[in-house]
């Protein structure tokens, strides 16, 4: 009879607790982008820093618009919204990548937006080119050597690494990854297909060991001998000079970071923007937001904290990456790495980068 | 007057399953009906490529770490079960705890932990100067990705074999001593082969875990058929193949389940009097004794204690700027979800349950069956074929909504916390169902027919008569659900509504940043309260 007792009176807590936990839920819930009178601007995002979390609660203050964020990954996130069709509750897109951006608008899920604060702000050829979304920050991927065993004078260019003396030397991520499929994506736009594919085949054959792991891990075997140069984004290593582990920061200070292609073609960049959904129902307060976003004030904050290059350019990038000094950017069209993506998959594919 | 009744009855059970198994296959309709569809032009490069090397790798991957979590699963659940030695309740209490740290986790754990400036690595280097071979060091890979695995979902097979082996193995233990077989020769000829039914439904959990794992094989570089699924996905942009790819998955899966079926054969165990008889443990002694000792120490070392340790060093670096008021946020919304989810998905595995105990047909057999789809697709397919069925209801349900709220939008379901609930009950109702099953199959007919004869009706005595009887089964159902769910990371993070962030997405948000160390502090969040649910299964065992 007791132990009856005990497991009733358990039940019973637990259906209390859950009802009044699903309560609070339901309070939380109808508080989001429902009301009509509250003034929202909800966003689909994959980028998930907490600076972004302060920017939207800086520009909420300023304007009295509520920002609803839900984060996840990107592709997904575009599926979600291509689902939801014209039905969809979500105004603004924010991926970290201008394929993805790319991939959203040939689905029809963007709309144009005629900004004159965004295109003061933004060059134009960091914005699409029916302006359907912006470029909010930079990334740069560069070659990183360890500081004892190369000397940067033998470094050059991404295609200089299928030479046969870096046989055995280089550390890449994997083919999943989307930053290797951009910059394959950006080969192909420059050198064509047949030229991107022997670049990749040829980096294949020089790969230290099987790719793996992110970008920090390849910054770790360089330091750790695994290999000797390896290709990166420019701002894990500002994250791991900033870490508080004593250990990340001495294996990041012991590789230097290379911009390759600076007499041909120049480094590779790939941006983290944002859309307007062409289904968006607050359309106003979205433009609103990406304005503000891409404002000097809004931009020293993305510059500052996660060492990212501002897409602003009045807006001077962290000290750190000043140290690294000015560098010539890849010219393409940013849209280029979304259209060739596909094929840069297929070429993975194809030449066994795992 | 009285037949009517039941009848009545049994048709209020049957119709809830049918409804509840309908529910259950709708998204997975779509998903089967893409095999009809004609191939499209991605297909030949899929299947030259992809698919016949990922194919091998998962059937490798999936073969070693079900045969390890077994080995070791089965084994621990003999020994605490049969023999009584120094730490034996703490280890029976701390081996489930390894459930508690989600396997993408572990990963990124243990690479820490290995890593060129991991823990191991610097204390060597920095103390003793010794610089090592980043081969020997190296986990990610196949072999390190069984290895993560192995360590985080042998709990499954353990669990559910404890539970039966307590239960169920006290007599014919005893006849078979009796009869003067040896120690070893009990163990492959009796407990082997009663248990098999607990066995094998804890190693297809195992088993079906492994195939729709993308966290850890995506992390290590490891190509499996969810990396084809993802690649085909979000790189090919090729939805219909990938989708067509899972289907595939999902046609191997009603293999393994078919499998699971061939192995339980007809055979059935259920309790033969109302008094189950408790085992009479063995008193281990000398180097047995240590040995055994040994094993459960290696095996808690590694699957929770070190991992754990290096969680909570992380977490030590960065919990002053991570942790903040919206962490209390976070966990009840967590905590509500779960618990939520759990009792729902319970509930409803017990009225299928039910109803196939009454109606032994072929027609219950497929429907017990069904319940186990939604645990071998990748979430993330679940997810979307999910989001299309409720954008679906949403539109036909509009004119409704619009008369309750003249301005109501169109998608008031979809926006909601109940898409998620959906999707999870999809997903880990096998999870629950397992459970529930099993205590149903022990418990047999007939308490039913008895309490039935008595002239109790079906609700009646499954209130008072199976209920009780199932509790068990019904806790642990409860928690292990609960504790997928806590952890659980894509259905979460993409059908959420706005603003709705639990702990195991913010673990995903820093993780994903490669921001380890920060992500951490939920985690070990997660984890604790996992424990504190594990504890449960606990308590009640020891009623």
């Amino acid at each position: 009879m007791n132990k009856k007792i005990k497991f009733l009176s358990i039940t019973s807590a637990l259906l209390l607790s859950t009802s009044i936990f699903a309560g609070c839920a339901k309070i939380a819930e109808e508080k989001t982008p429902t009301q009509q009178k509250e003034k929202v601007v909800n966003v689909y995002s994959d980028r998930h820093y907490d600076t972004d979390k302060k920017l939207y609660e800086e520009f909420t203050k300023m304007t009295g618009i509520k920002v609803n964020v839900v984060e996840g990954k990107s592709d997904e996130l575009i599926e979600r919204l291509s689902r939801e069709g014209q039905d969809t509750q979500a105004d603004i897109l924010i991926t970290a990548d201008a394929g993805r951006l790319h991939k959203a608008k040939e689905q029809g899920l963007l709309q144009s937006f005629d900004s004159e604060i965004v295109n003061k702000n933004i060059p134009k050829n960091l914005r699409d080119k029916d302006n359907t979304w912006t470029a909010l920050t930079v990334r740069a991927r560069v070659i990183v050597y360890s500081k004892d065993r190369v000397n940067p004078n033998e470094l050059s260019t991404y295609e200089a690494l299928t030479d046969a003396k870096w046989k055995g030397r280089v550390l890449t991520r994997s083919s999943t990854n989307i930053y290797s499929q951009s910059l394959l994506a950006s080969m192909i736009e420059i050198n064509g297909k047949e030229k991107a594919k022997e670049w990749a085949k040829g980096l294949v054959q020089n790969f230290a060991r099987e790719p793996q792991g992110n970008d920090r891990d390849q910054v770790k075997a360089v330091a750790a001998g695994v290999g000797d140069v390896a290709i990166v984004n420019t701002y894990y290593i500002g994250k791991m000079l900033n870490s508080q582990d004593q250990e990340e920061v001495n294996a990041a200070n012991k590789v230097g970071v290379f911009f390759p292609n600076q007499q041909t073609t120049g480094t590779h960049i790939n941006i983290s923007g944002a859309g307007l959904t062409k289904a968006s129902k607050n359309k106003e307060n979205a433009i609103k937001l990406i304005e503000f976003l891409t404002s000097e004030e809004a931009q020293k904050l993305f510059a500052e904290a996660n060492f990212e290059y501002p897409a602003n350019p009045k807006v001077e990038v962290a000290k750190l990456l000043k140290s690294w000094g000015e560098f010539k950017r890849q010219d393409i069209e940013m849209s280029k790495l979304g259209e060739h993506n596909k094929h840069a998959v297929e070429i993975f594919n194809e030449v066994g980068w795992k | 007057m009285e037949r009517i009744k039941v009848k009545l009855h049994l048709n209020g059970w049957a119709l809830i399953s049918y409804v509840m198994v309908v529910l259950i296959l709708l998204p997975t309709i779509e998903i089967i009906l893409n095999l009809l569809k004609p191939v499209n032009e991605n297909w030949a490069h899929i299947k030259k490529y992809m698919l016949l090397a990922y194919v091998t790798d998962s059937i490798k991957l999936t073969t070693a770490v079900v045969l390890f979590t077994v080995i070791i699963g089965v084994l621990s659940a003999y020994f605490i079960t049969f023999y009584d030695f120094p730490f034996r309740k703490f280890f029976k209490w701390v081996l489930v705890l390894p459930m508690a740290i989600p396997p993408y986790i572990g990963a990124y754990t243990y690479n820490g932990l290995l890593s060129y400036t991991g823990i191991i690595q610097t204390t060597l280097r920095n103390r003793f100067g010794i610089l090592v071979n980043q081969k020997y060091f190296n986990i990610m890979s196949l072999k390190g990705a069984i290895f993560i695995l192995t360590l985080f979902l042998f709990p499954y097979v353990y669990l559910i074999t404890k539970s039966f082996l307590e239960k169920q193995s006290a007599t014919l233990v005893e006849s078979a001593k009796l009869l003067g077989k040896s120690n070893i020769e009990i163990f492959f000829k009796v407990i082997i082969p009663i248990s098999r039914v607990a066995i094998v439904s804890g190693a297809t959990l195992v088993a079906l875990e492994v195939l729709s794992d993308y966290g850890v094989v995506a992390y290590f570089g490891v190509q499996t058929f969810t990396t084809a699924i993802f690649k085909t996905w979000f790189s090919l942009g090729d939805v219909e193949s990938s989708v067509r790819i899972a289907a595939i998955l999902m046609v191997g899966v009603v293999f393994v389940i078919l499998f699971e079926k061939f192995f339980r054969g007809r055979k059935k165990y259920s309790y033969s009097s109302t008094k189950i008889r408790p085992v009479v443990r063995k008193r281990l002694k000398g180097i047995k004794k240590n040995l055994v000792i040994m094993f459960f120490t290696i095996i808690f070392l590694f699957s929770f204690l070190i991992p754990t340790l290096q969680l909570m060093y992380f977490a030590f670096l960065t919990y002053k700027r991570v942790l903040n008021m919206s962490f209390i946020v976070m966990t009840l919304n967590s905590l509500a979800l779960s618990i939520l989810a759990a009792i729902i998905i319970t509930i409803i595995s017990l009225i299928i349950g039910n109803y196939c105990r009454i109606n032994e047909s072929n027609l219950s057999k497929i429907i017990s069956k069904i319940t186990m789809i939604g645990y071998s697709i990748p979430a993330a397919v679940i997810a979307i074929s999910v989001i299309l069925l409720f954008v679906n209801i949403d539109r036909k349900l509009k004119w409704f909504y619009l008369i309750i709220n003249p301005n109501s939008k169109t998608l008031v379901l979809s926006t909601s916390i109940f898409m998620l609930l959906f999707a999870y009950i999809i997903r880990f109702i096998g999870v629950s169902y397992q459970a529930i099953e099993a205590g149903y199959e022990k418990m047999g007919k007939s308490f039913f027919e008895a309490s039935r004869l008595l002239g109790q009706n079906t609700i009646k005595t499954f209130l008072k008569i199976d209920i009780p009887m199932l509790k068990p089964a019904i806790i642990s159902s409860l928690v292990l659900v609960f504790i997928d769910i806590i952890k659980e990371l894509p259905l979460t993070l993409l059908l959420r509504p706005f603003n709705f962030n639990t702990l195991a997405t913010r673990t995903f948000d820093y993780a994903a940043d490669e921001m380890l160390q920060e992500a951490a502090v939920p985690a070990i969040i997660i984890i604790l309260i996992s424990i504190v649910a594990i504890s449960f299964i606990n308590r009640f065992d020891k009623e």
